[in-house]
């Protein structure tokens, strides 16, 4: 039992870890055009937030697995 | 009320002698949004400046100048000016500052740059004072070339190897070098110079040792650093006193030219202007009556069309009647709540005429995602005070936003801790799953609820971090819940633009599939979360099944084989939602944490037992010292993660369902005085 309580902690934590990488690598990309498009044109701040935190969903996504399965322990 | 002004088109027509005071009525009015007259129409021509335009802005040129050599700031300068004082000998008071400022200005840039000039002198005589020969001595010599420099090594012995004929000072901390060589051998010896990182330092003109040179400098430096400062001390005099004078003067003169200028945007011919507008229609009789009254049968207001919320065009083609049709400008008048959330709405896009302003939707539910996210009357409270400060002292559109977002989340996350979590800085009040709480640790008893006239009021339903389920659940329905309030919005807004039908195809197919998404969630809940025994002749399924099909072939109908495509993401926006459990839980995580650290481990509390602890003051006051740091953290990535995410999920979730932007806000002609009043109550 108390292996498998590890496995899944293993496998939450890599659901958060990896959902994590994925957002932060989009945001990433996304963050830096959109801090570009704003030096040129100031109102576009509202604009470039949101399209910054789409890829934030993923790691949501990533996080609502991982409390399932902890929750499973 | 929820959706902007109705507006009417109008054309404005006159001789053109009656121009300028058409112009000043509208000024008056404040009423008319102006349309930028296209010089296509046969026979017309763009109206030229009014004459007192060119010297106003010769005057606004000078005063932009002196604004710029004072440095002044718009939030430093407070007061005002009335008109008549301005107009007194504006343009002598001009000139005399102009020589007052420029004259100031000049000698105090005259001075830093003899300052500058001298600090590098002195940087350079600096070098030479190590070594102990005069100025004159470096130079003027027939066979000699002399190298001055600086050198990363001692050069010395590498120079009597390449050059015999020569002779080198080094200062004592071997950083420069003065050799002299003979002619006939300075090629070598700067080689070997060049091997130490030699640069060349020319000497500097001049005669006598070094030090007195420096010395002199310094005497120098000292008279003109007082002297700067005087210069300094004089401009921040001068700005002191003249500065609400410029200011005021700036603004009279912006409003002159601004007037002045009006023309550029009307059509002319040689007798007649035309000017045309857009105007609130409640506002027509009011302007009509202005118009008659005060220019009396010169000029002739016509009111050309009452825009309808109705698109032009039937069908619903994005881009195709938006280049033909002009942009109808958006006057939205909220109260003053709700104009608090009107920035926020705005940084994403200004509302088209036809579609309901969001800021209303927002001012309701973003508190309360805010609060939801936050939760903790430990943070509630500071939220709120630090936003009713912020509201009462901020000025910008920025900080007001923030503040208001902090006031009004403040009081939800105070509601929602105090009779949902029933915690405070992440401790529960009453003792519960035998966590840490407020009653064992203060050593009192705290009752799970309390009774108010009959009514059993609970301190704390649900634990952040033990109900996680209860608490996720909860937001898919929330989720839910503000996407279906989404898509009536947006039912609204095409039934307004394109008619009834139209917005039946396109929003009535996607509440549908939502009310059915929402059926089956229950039954999968049931079916694989509560392992209930279910059929799949659940009532449930029953109803989801065929509003599902039909919501679904109603969109593709409607949207084309796309909707198929957001099918899923329907599922995602609701899953969203699901952060508002999760920043709470992340909070709590991060309370947790620093709570355990502070009183478990470092003041030795038990929880188990009421009021037990290690007694010992020294830990106690350590432990209130991690416990106000860590909170603190935690209350300022509450700002940044609640704020943002609550923000988005209406940007991204909640708008995307109805809100289209890209309007044009309603400028109407007006002027705006910060620093003059006008005594002889001319506007208004």
């Amino acid at each position: 039992m108390a292996a498998d309580a590890g496995l899944i902690a293993i496998g939450a934590g890599i659901a958060v870890g990896i959902t994590g990488l994925a957002s932060a690598w989009a945001e990433k990309e996304i963050g830096s055009a959109a801090i570009g498009a704003m030096a040129e044109n100031e109102k576009l701040f509202g604009k470039g937030l949101i399209l910054t935190v789409i890829p934030e969903t993923i790691v949501i996504f990533g996080m609502v697995v991982a409390i399932l399965l902890w929750l499973n322990m | 009320m929820l959706l902007p002004k109705q507006m009417t088109r109008v054309l404005i027509v006159g001789s053109r002698g009656a121009l300028k005071d058409t112009i000043e009525v509208l000024y008056q009015l404040e009423a008319a949004h102006l349309i930028d007259f296209s010089a296509e129409e046969e026979g017309f021509s763009l109206g030229a400046p009014l004459p007192e335009s060119s010297e106003a802005s010769q005057k606004l040129l000078k005063l932009r100048s002196l604004e710029k050599d004072m440095d002044l700031d718009d939030t430093e300068v407070t007061g005002q000016m009335s008109l008549a004082d301005i107009e007194k000998d504006l343009a002598g008071t001009i000139a005399t500052l102009e020589a007052e400022i420029t004259g100031a200005t000049e000698s105090k840039n005259r001075i830093s740059v003899r300052i500058n000039e001298l600090e590098a002198e002195k940087a350079i005589l600096q070098n030479f004072q190590a070594l102990p020969l005069d100025l004159e001595l470096y130079r003027d010599y027939d066979s000699l070339k002399v190298f001055t420099g600086k050198v990363r090594g001692d050069p010395s012995a590498a120079l009597k190897t390449a050059a015999p004929q020569s002779e080198v000072f080094i200062s004592s901390n071997g950083d420069f070098v003065a050799a002299f060589v003979a002619k006939a051998q300075a090629e070598e010896a700067q080689k070997a110079l060049v091997q130490f990182g030699f640069t060349e330092v020319p000497a500097p003109a001049g005669t006598g040792s070094p030090q007195q040179l420096v010395g002199k400098v310094d005497e120098e430096l000292t008279a003109l650093r007082s002297s700067l400062d005087e210069a300094v001390k004089k401009l921040e005099e001068l700005k002191d006193k003249h500065s609400i004078f410029v200011k005021a003067a700036d603004e009279h003169l912006s409003i002159i030219v601004a007037k002045a200028e009006t023309p550029l945007r009307v059509g002319t011919t040689e007798y007649t202007f035309a000017m045309d507008a857009w105007v609130p229609t409640e506002e027509m009789l009011k302007v009509e009556k202005a118009i008659s009254e005060k220019l009396g049968g010169r000029v002739h207001v016509e009111s050309l069309e009452v825009m309808s919320r109705r698109e032009a065009h039937g069908h619903h083609e994005e881009g195709h009647h938006e280049a033909k049709v002009e942009e109808i400008p958006s006057k939205t008048e909220n109260g003053r709540t709700v104009r608090k959330f009107e920035f926020m709405a705005r940084m994403l896009s200004t509302p088209k005429y036809r579609e309901i302003d969001p800021a209303v939707t927002m001012m309701i539910t973003i508190p309360i995602f805010f609060g939801l996210m936050v939760g903790d009357i430990g943070y509630g409270i500071p939220f709120m005070i630090l936003g009713l400060i912020g509201l009462k002292k901020c000025v910008s559109d920025e900080w007001r936003t923030i503040s208001t977002l902090l006031f009004f989340g403040g009081i939800w996350a105070t509601i929602f801790g105090l009779f949902m979590f029933g915690e405070a800085y992440g401790i529960h009040f009453a003792e519960q799953h035998h966590d840490m709480s407020w009653s064992s640790l203060l050593g009192v008893h705290i009752p799970h609820e309390i009774a108010i006239g009959g009514l059993e009021i609970p301190l704390g339903i649900y634990s952040k971090l033990h109900n996680v389920k209860e608490i996720l659940y909860m937001t898919l329905w929330i989720g839910i819940a503000h996407i279906f309030i989404g898509f009536c919005i947006g039912f609204y807004n095409k039934s307004i633009r394109f008619g009834f039908k139209h917005a039946v195809i396109e929003k009535v197919s996607w509440l549908m599939i939502l009310v059915g998404g929402a059926l089956l969630l229950l039954f999968l809940v049931d079916a694989m979360i509560r392992g209930k025994e279910v059929s799949i002749t659940d009532m449930r399924i029953l109803i989801a099944a065929p509003l599902l099909l039909v919501g679904i072939v109603m969109a593709y109908k409607g949207e084309g084989s796309g909707a198929i495509l957001e099918l899923p993401g329907l599922m995602g926006n609701i899953i969203s939602y699901t952060r508002l459990a999760a920043i709470g839980m992340s909070k709590a995580g991060l309370a947790l944490a620093f709570n355990t650290i502070a009183f478990e481990v470092m003041w030795g509390h038990d929880f188990h037992v009421l009021g037990s602890n290690s007694g010992d003051m020294v830990m106690l006051i350590a432990a209130l010292g991690i416990f106000l740091i860590g909170h603190l953290t935690i209350f300022v990535l509450a700002i940044i993660s609640a704020g943002l995410h609550s923000l988005r999920l209406h940007y991204v979730e909640f708008f995307m369902k109805f809100y289209e932007g890209g309007g044009v806000e309603f400028k109407p002609l007006k002027v705006i005085r910060r620093y003059t009043t006008d005594k002889n109550g001319v506007s208004e």
